[in-house]
């Protein structure tokens, strides 16, 4: 059957970024595809291609088997091929009719609005998907969940026969992300084709009738898991490990390092919805590997330790620690300022009379020797930072932060390689395993479970806000996988 | 010349020119021959001594409120409030320099008055630096409003016995206070003017400004800040009191800009003595662009159409270099914002 969007050798770049690399798929009537995939592999920008928003560099978009020409979401829309964005494009102020109606308010003679006929329409549609709008309330009144649909309807009122839902359920809470999916159901059984954009991987495990997977920006993998049961753990396992990256190509040299007394302790610290009662301890000279799926509460984890936010309850035992965020671009570096000045960043003092006045040669001195222990590349103290590589701007990051190890006990890395290429990674890890030897305790968290395995002393296992469980490195991807997917039940808002 | 230099040349010269044909063009409408009327202009102002000596007066207070403003807007706040904080300032200088015994000598009272001005600018800065520090009420709200306080406040210093009774004037200073007129250093042909000392103050100033940012710890945080406040906070510098900090400098380099008016020309403080210098100081630093040189030569162009309004004020209303000043303002903001985008690659 000739499937409803197909996508060909889509490519795209953004300056040094190669966002999306030569990925070819295809979306059939009556399925519901899931596009999973790491923060940054590049799936949103594959289906706001799709769906005209987004121009590819090369390849080529087909709707119904002829392309997509002009490409642009107006003429998207007009095929058939409808997105519903993270961030909802509605006007808070206006009701749920004329949010649906704008843009393509039906008129009568003499160009009056015709209300009723746009109600009469957008009641026919939101019935056959199962929703029920209050048509007359403001926007802003309305919830999330309520929001959500009345997207999917105004995608659905333009007549769209391909739905894209850029990570839908990312907002909802699980209640209300299960009536999503009901909706989506009806949607495909009425012969549509329903593409989601997910890191979830239990919205894989429970809805998917395709899942195609990227990694980098490129496709690794498409399966149609038709069977039920064991064998869908078993493709869940498989959909892990396409996500996450390649089996380790050789196993990590074994690193005898001398243990010291805990140097990092959190008891049972809560910390809004996302920590629930985190409880860990480290020991100096020991790296800890944390992982879980993204939004179970990493990011709270990394500014409890590094002390940006204060818990609701519990106890944090840690002394002065150096913390690499996961974010580069928003804690880890101040963009446009040079190479020196990030590499030195929150030490000025050391570098400064009694009177606050730097000394320019001991500065240019200890950031010189920072930056060429780290490596970066060109070895320009004077850059912006903003023009190098993500990867060098990584060992700028970490540079600091080991560049601490006689000052610091303890060393947070989150995500140390995102986005980075091998060189810069082995770089990195080196420095890593180095702060280690040193005697410091170390958490990393990470995405790439191979990283964890090849770092890690062992591994904990981070789900809703809690450690659900404790591993040692080789345990293989199945088992960490399902410690991902259980932990404590979601608790009641 | 690098991208950034290249473009401000190129805007700051669309922007004159622009402020030019639009003063042509006013001149023009009310009758008068635009030839004259700029004949005249810097006859009076660069073409004798005396205008020499005006503009130079008139550019010192916009020369500190440039540096003020400018101070404030490396750290990436907007100081609107530099009127206000050079009023006060004003009424503080005027107040002490009258105050002081009559004999003092000048060693004993110029500390004594700078610190005057210095702390009244400064504490007029305070209320804004706190409220944007501890609760993000946004600086050029408050520093507006800080600017009306401070109207009401120097009448209400002045009637609640600072003025001399019945006048809305401070008594004189004493003679250990006043600053020394350059004319009193061999440039006798400055005759008359008021320009002095606080000239060359003003200058020192904003090269010790541009020194703090470059060179200490404060200043290169407090630019820092500004750039990425998040990654400043994830390493522990204190991103609020950086911000509140450059505010009250703002504050007090502001209020530095009374010395010129009030112990360099008359001698006291007055009602209104030193207005307007403020607001100026906002286009100087927007002229200058962070550099010394250019919120100099800012500093002087704001001065020369001052001076040269009141020089043609006889054929035409001097509001025009009022319309010249603003045009100037605008077209190089303008001006900037279309050349960085065609300069990017």
């Amino acid at each position: 059957m000739l499937p409803l969007l197909a996508l060909e050798h889509l490519d795209k770049r953004y300056g040094a970024v190669h966002a999306v690399c030569e990925v070819s798929l295809s979306f059939e009537a009556g399925r519901l595809h899931v596009v999973a995939g790491e923060n940054g592999a590049g799936k949103s920008t594959l289906l706001k291609m799709a769906a005209g928003v987004v121009a590819p560099d090369s390849g080529r978009v087909s709707i119904g088997g002829t392309r997509l020409a002009p490409h642009s979401a107006r003429e998207a829309i007009r095929r058939g091929v409808g997105m519903v964005q993270q961030h909802f494009a509605l006007i808070p102020v206006l009701t749920a009719l004329d949010n649906l109606m704008l843009g393509a308010e039906p008129v009568r003679g003499g160009g009056r609005l015709d209300r009723p006929a746009a109600r009469a329409r957008a009641e026919a549609v939101a019935r056959e998907v199962g929703a029920a709008l209050p048509w007359d309330a403001p926007v802003e009144t309305l919830g999330v969940g309520d929001r959500q649909r009345l997207e999917i309807v105004r995608t659905l009122v333009r007549d769209a026969r391909v739905i894209i839902l850029d990570e839908p359920t990312a907002v909802l809470t699980p209640g209300e992300a299960d009536a999503l999916y009901t909706t989506l159901r009806k949607m495909t059984a009425a012969g549509r084709a329903v593409v989601v954009v997910t890191h979830r991987l239990d919205e894989v495990r429970d809805h998917a009738d395709d899942v195609s997977v990227l990694r980098r920006g490129r496709l690794v993998s498409t399966r149609a898991p038709d069977a039920a049961g064991a064998a869908r753990g078993a493709m869940l396992s498989s959909v892990t490990r396409d996500i996450m990256g390649e089996a380790p190509p050789q196993a990590p040299p074994p690193r005898p390092r001398a243990r010291g007394p805990v140097a990092l302790e959190l008891r049972d610290v809560h910390l809004g919805r996302a920590l629930r009662g985190a409880t860990l301890a480290v020991r100096a000279g020991e790296i800890v590997g944390i992982a879980g799926v993204e939004g179970n509460g990493q990011r709270e984890l990394v500014r409890v330790l590094a002390g940006l936010d204060r818990p609701g309850a519990g106890e944090v035992r840690i002394g002065a620690v150096a913390v690499v965020h996961e974010d580069r671009h928003a804690e880890g570096l101040v963009l446009p300022a040079s190479v020196r000045d990030n590499l030195v960043l929150g030490e000025l003092g050391r570098f400064a009379s009694p009177f606050g006045v730097v000394d320019r040669e001991a500065l240019e001195r200890d950031a010189g020797a920072r930056l060429a222990r780290a490596g970066v590349v060109p070895a320009d103290l004077d850059r912006v930072t903003s023009a190098l590589s993500g990867g060098n701007q990584q060992k700028v990051v970490v540079g600091r932060a080991v560049a601490r190890v006689d000052r610091v006990a303890a060393f947070v890395f989150a995500q140390p390689t995102r986005g980075v290429d091998a060189g810069a990674a082995r770089s990195i890890h080196d420095a890593i395993r180095g702060v280690a030897a040193a005697g410091k305790a170390v958490v990393i968290l990470s995405a790439d479970l191979n990283e964890l395995r090849a770092l890690s002393d062992r591994i904990l296992v981070l789900s809703r806000g809690r450690i659900a469980g404790e591993f040692p490195p080789d345990t293989p991807d199945s088992r960490l996988g399902d410690a991902m997917l259980g932990g404590p039940e979601e608790l009641a808002p | 010349m690098s991208e950034g230099a290249r473009s401000t040349a190129i805007a700051t010269a669309t922007g004159l020119a622009a402020g030019w044909l639009a003063m042509v063009a006013l001149v023009w409408l009310y009758g008068e021959s635009p030839r004259s009327v700029v004949a005249q202009l810097v006859g009076g102002t660069w073409g004798m001594p005396y205008g020499v000596g005006q503009v130079l007066y008139k550019a010192t207070p916009l020369l500190f409120c440039g540096v003020a403003v400018d101070l404030a807007l490396r750290a990436g706040l907007f100081n609107i409030g530099a009127e206000g904080q050079l009023a006060v300032a004003g009424l503080a200088v005027g107040a002490v320099g009258a105050r002081l015994p009559a004999g003092a000598p000048a060693w004993m009272a110029m500390p004594l008055v700078v610190a005057a001005a210095l702390f009244a600018g400064g504490a007029w800065a305070v209320v804004p630096a706190v409220l944007r520090a501890r609760y993000g009420a946004h600086e050029v709200i408050s520093t507006i409003m800080m600017n009306r306080i401070a109207d009401a406040f120097v009448g209400l210093g002045l009637a609640a016995g600072l003025a001399i009774p019945g006048t809305v004037r401070t008594p004189d200073v004493v003679p250990g206070a006043r600053l020394a007129r350059l004319e009193s250093f061999g440039l006798a042909s400055l005759h008359g003017s008021a320009v002095s000392v606080a000239l060359p103050m003003a200058l020192a100033v904003s090269v010790a400004s541009a020194w703090w940012l470059a060179r200490t710890r404060l200043g290169r945080e407090t630019v820092l800040v500004s750039l990425s406040p998040i990654a400043c906070a994830a390493e522990r510098i204190p991103v609020a009191r950086r911000l509140a900090m450059a505010l009250v400098l703002s504050g007090a380099v502001a209020g530095l800009a009374a010395l010129a008016p009030v112990l360099g020309y008359k001698g006291y403080f007055e009602s209104g003595l030193g207005a307007g210098a403020g607001f100026g100081g906002i286009a100087v630093a927007l002229l200058g662009r962070g550099k010394p040189l250019g919120l100099l030569l800012a500093a002087l162009l704001f001065g020369t159409l001052d001076q040269g309004g009141l020089v043609i004020n006889g054929s035409v209303p001097m509001e025009i270099t009022t319309v010249l000043q603003a045009v100037v303002i605008v077209a190089v903001a303008l001006a900037d914002a279309r050349v960085r985008a065609r300069l990017r690659p």
